[in-house]
């Protein structure tokens, strides 16, 4: 490693580096502005609900201790999808070795670093007790470790954030720098970010799954599904993510990565589609203790169907957006991509959300159905973490953007 | 958010002067910039200003405070008096808290006679009052549950039954926290706030519990409770005879249990509900005891314990005549 | 790459590896957990602890009924009789098994406990005692005699605890108990347990979309933002 100048310039210079990225990503136009302001209110508003919420008491939710956990882990759920999903496009990246995709792959750990964000922020406001976070943290807290498959993904949500940050950061700055980055420096951290990707979103699905007591998530099914319908949601807010850098900053994504990432979404939808399924006939033709809640989820159970229209809704759109995906005008044309995208993004978020967290607590555990539906304080929350999720994405694609347009670089000579 | 026409002026202005960008404007940008910042932390403090209110509440010792097996003996008695005080001052009640710990050589193990309770529905009362629940709620650490008779099928089960009880074609299962000796609210526990006690009682740590409701989810007999609110109880109604990890006034956003009454068992005495009972349908006792009344039904009674295939070895039973 | 890819899988086969070494090493902490192991080797000391230093006290009747005298005399005293006043001289029917016949004091008693006569367990020789099986007499404060004649199998149970209900303390060595006795539950004439109405119902349904109208002030507060 040839690097024993960057060592002696890398203390000041990456500070300098951090300073001049935050100055120009929030350098922008009228209408970034008023984007920003937009989420700036929104996630106001969000922190104020949360705020009435912490001095209220929970009593404010919708959740009762029937259905003890609601949207605010829904949404989590949903989110640790798409941090995992945002990373998995390394794969193709580096194992076929498609220099293309380079490019899409760090817009894919921006929005990975944004959802664990979001993912922490919908855990910290589902606590009761959220100042006594302190109790979580390893060496001064009381760590319940590798008891609680809670405790293991606090681990593994932060290693992903951290492993995340250090990709992105050191391949911008070296960008920045204008130096070829040193291969040992990034690659093998993009490897373990793919493994780091599949086990947060395997440790999300073992929190459900080892419960016992709740049919419903006790299906061994439960971890895969949740990474083919990551495969999806991933993907899909990426190229959602590409077009509206393309429309807003002209940074153009070459056509072949775009392609790639419909491949993986056609393949990742058909297994997810094809599990369910399964898992439906399993569960509805051998009338186990699973079907309870899966009759009430899709059918509805003495008279309560408060979540009928939610699913079908998901199926409704899982459906049409994957047969989107599977007409040529996906590849074609971007407004058909787009539509097929959002279908699935709100299905999945859907299905994994209201479709699997709260039909596990219905029937509650004394088979009593006693039915959730989000209070507006909880919307109002989960909307000000999405606020704050895509401030932290917009700001950052934009420093992405800076750099690999080259508008951003260091006036230092390069070594 | 899709207009482009000004990124597009703000991209060629930028083009200009690419490695130079901020040259121009710098302090009248920086200004602007740093005003918007200002009032963004200052919009972000007023909206969260609720939680002043909620921080009032929270004393910097209560913050503070360690995990409670980690507190010296002094440190216990400090955090008692000062639950103790707070009791008084907020609901006007003098109580005494104690720190029963597990009689040794006891095991407690519940039994209930399924042929003989007729879900009147005492025992669910008595824990209310006994334990100081919320009184708006008619919170109770018991449900029982009105099955029809020839089924152990809790889905064809209610418990929301009323009026004339015993009813011809039913019969009654009252649930309550099974102090499981392999249990999994325990175990998902990502704080150890709730553990397993010599004597089999599974506690709360109630200072220590971040309401994060894991074991909520994790527990398959409903025996968990959230403090969706800070419980309201009548000065003149709360129950004096406290236990640090029983029946103290619980805090909000925590989750609590049934604990077999230990601040009375711990004593000798019977739990509340099973006074209650007026049935009789209720037993008690120490399962280590040769000689206990709970040891003579498991040898000779037919016992039937709720969702073995969970493995969860619940101390509870149910028998019948 | 394929050499990055088999590093790769070689990192996933790790991961699994620790994940499975966590569950034995879970596994194996639940099979010693302390409840257990030392629970069981404190089961001599169990037996130390039950000396009972205090009784088990099992209520009883306060003595053979007496009939209340309707009215009062001049004083305005109220007067009671005791049943051997009339049934001493009167001659016992012997057959009767039904309180249609029953008259005077008697009148509109209710009497449901199987096909047994009134002499069953009245005395015929001694009104103000019971009469066991074999014909001796037994006083109406140990009426549990009687009723263990025929039920046995409560008395059994009742001897261990598992029917009857009880008070005070499980562990003798720090209180008394106080136990039933049969005819607290059970009116003798009619031992069927009686039906009770439910009083007490947890509200803990508070949330639910159903009575959305009491959550809306939970939520009211917030809407002015
Ligand atoms: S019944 Fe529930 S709360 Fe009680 S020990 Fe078992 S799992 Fe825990
Ligand atoms: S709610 Fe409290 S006791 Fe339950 S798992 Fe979370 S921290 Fe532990």
């Amino acid at each position: 490693m040839s690097s024993s100048p960057v060592k002696q310039t890398a203390i000041t210079s990456y500070p300098k580096f951090i300073g001049r990225a935050l100055w120009l990503a929030t350098e922008g136009s009228f209408a970034f502005y008023a984007w920003m302001t937009v989420l700036t209110a929104v996630f106001l508003v969000g922190a104020n609900a949360w705020a009435n919420q912490v001095a209220g008491g929970m009593i404010t939710t919708n959740m009762t201790d029937h259905v003890s956990w609601g949207l605010y882990i829904a949404n989590f759920t949903f989110c640790v999808g798409l941090a995992a999903g945002g990373v998995m496009m390394v794969i193709p990246a580096y194992l076929y070795d498609d220099e293309e995709m380079h490019k899409v792959v760090i817009i894919g750990e921006a929005v990975a670093i944004a959802a664990i964000v979001m993912c922490t922020l919908s855990v910290v406001v589902d606590l009761g007790r959220p100042d006594r976070f302190w109790h979580l943290i390893p060496g001064i807290g009381k760590f319940n470790w590798p008891m609680s498959m809670l405790t293991w993904d606090v681990i593994v949500l932060n290693g992903y954030l951290l492993i995340n940050l250090h990709v992105v950061g050191y391949l911008l700055y070296m960008r920045y720098l204008g130096r070829k980055p040193n291969v040992w420096w990034y690659l093998p951290f993009v490897f373990l970010s793919i493994f780091w990707a599949i086990s947060i979103h395997t440790v999300t699905a073992f929190l459900y799954c080892g419960l016992g007591g709740r049919p419903f998530w006790n299906s061994a099914l439960l971890a895969p599904r949740f990474l083919a319908s990551a495969f999806v949601s991933g993907p899909a807010f990426i190229i959602l993510v590409m077009r509206v850098l393309r429309v807003t900053t002209g940074y153009a994504a070459p056509t072949g990565p775009a392609r790639t990432l419909i491949q993986i979404i056609r393949v990742a939808m058909t297994i997810n589609l094809l599990m369910l399924v399964s898992e439906i006939f399993t569960v509805l033709y051998t009338g186990s203790a699973h079907a309870a809640p899966l009759n009430y989820l899709f059918f509805g159970d003495h008279g309560k169907n408060g979540l009928v229209p939610w699913i079908w809704t998901a199926i409704g759109m899982n459906l049409v957006g994957t047969a989107l995906f599977f007409t040529p005008a996906a590849l074609e044309r971007s407004h058909v991509r787009i539509l097929a995208c959002l279908l699935v993004i709100v299905g999945i978020w859907i299905e994994k959300g209201m479709g699997l967290i709260v039909p596990g607590f219905i029937p509650s555990t004394l088979h009593e159905i006693v039915e959730y539906s989000p209070s507006l304080l909880e919307w109002k929350v989960v909307a000000g973490i999405w606020g704050l999720g895509l401030i932290i994405l917009t700001l950052s694609l934009k420093l992405i953007v800076n750099v690999f347009t080259d508008r951003m670089h260091t006036d230092e000579p390069a070594t | 958010m899709t207009s482009t026409d000004p990124c597009n002026s703000q991209q060629a202005e930028s083009k200009a002067n690419r490695s130079l960008p901020i040259v121009e404007n710098f302090t009248r940008r920086a200004a602007v910039k740093g005003g918007f910042a200002t009032l963004g932390a200052a919009a972000f403090v007023a909206a969260i200003s609720p939680l002043r209110q909620a921080a009032k509440s929270t004393t910097a010792v209560e913050f503070m405070q360690r995990h409670y097996t980690e507190l010296s003996p002094e440190q216990k008695a400090n955090v008692i008096s000062r639950l103790e005080a707070e009791t008084k001052e907020k609901y006007g009640a003098d109580v005494t808290i104690a720190d029963d710990r597990p009689i040794p050589g006891t095991k407690f193990v519940y039994a209930i006679n399924l042929s003989v309770c007729n879900g009147n529905g005492k025992c669910v009362e008595a824990c209310h009052k006994e334990n100081n629940h919320d009184r708006s709620t008619n919170q109770s650490y018991i449900r029982v549950i009105e099955m029809p008779k020839g089924t152990m099928d809790m889905e064809k089960g209610s418990t929301t039954y009323s009026g004339i009880v015993p009813k011809d074609d039913k019969f009654y299962l009252p649930v309550q926290c099974q102090q499981c000796d392999e249990p999994p609210c325990v175990d998902v526990c990502p704080v150890k706030a709730t553990w397993k006690e010599e004597d089999g009682i599974v506690v709360v740590d109630y200072n220590w519990c971040i309401g994060c409701r894991y074991c909520e989810a994790a527990c398959p007999y409903h025996a968990r409770r959230f403090n969706w609110k800070q419980p309201e109880v009548p000065a003149e109604e709360i129950n004096p005879d406290q236990s640090y990890l029983s029946n103290r006034v619980r805090p909000v956003g925590v989750v609590e249990k049934c604990t077999y009454c230990l601040h009375r068992t711990r004593r000798g005495k019977l739990p509340a509900c099973l006074e209650a009972c007026p049935t009789g349908a209720r037993v008690f006792g120490n399962i280590l005891d040769k000689n206990s009344n709970i040891r003579w039904i498991l040898e000779n009674k037919r016992v039937y314990i709720l969702k073995e295939e969970l493995g969860t070895k619940p101390a509870f039973f149910y028998y019948f005549d | 790459m394929p050499r990055i890819a088999s590093l790769f899988f070689a990192v996933l086969l790790c991961l699994f590896a620790s994940v499975a070494l966590a569950a034995l090493w879970q596994s194996g902490m639940r099979a010693n957990t302390p409840t257990s192991s030392a629970a069981e080797a404190q089961v001599s000391q169990a037996s130390v602890h039950s000396n009972e230093a205090h009784p088990v006290i099992i209520r009883k009747p306060s003595g053979p009924p007496r009939i209340e005298l309707a009215g009062t005399d001049p004083q305005g005293r109220t007067a009671s009789v005791a049943c051997s006043t009339c049934h001493s001289i009167r001659q016992a029917n012997l057959e009767n098994k039904t309180a249609a016949t029953l008259d005077e004091f008697h009148q509109g008693m209710a009497f449901n406990h199987g096909n047994i006569t009134c002499y069953a367990c009245h005395n015929p020789n001694e009104s103000d005692a019971l009469r066991l099986a074999d014909g001796s007499s037994v006083a109406y404060e140990n009426v549990m005699t009687l009723c263990s004649q025929c039920h046995s199998k409560q008395a059994e149970s009742f001897a261990h605890g598992a029917h009857g209900g009880m008070n005070g303390h499980w562990d003798l060595s720090r209180g008394p108990q106080m136990k039933n006795n049969c005819i607290d539950c059970h009116d003798p004439h009619v031992p069927k347990y009686p039906k009770m109405i439910v009083g007490f119902k947890p509200k803990d349904r508070f949330n639910e979309p159903s009575t959305a109208e009491h959550q809306q002030e939970g939520t009211a507060a917030h809407d002015k933002h």
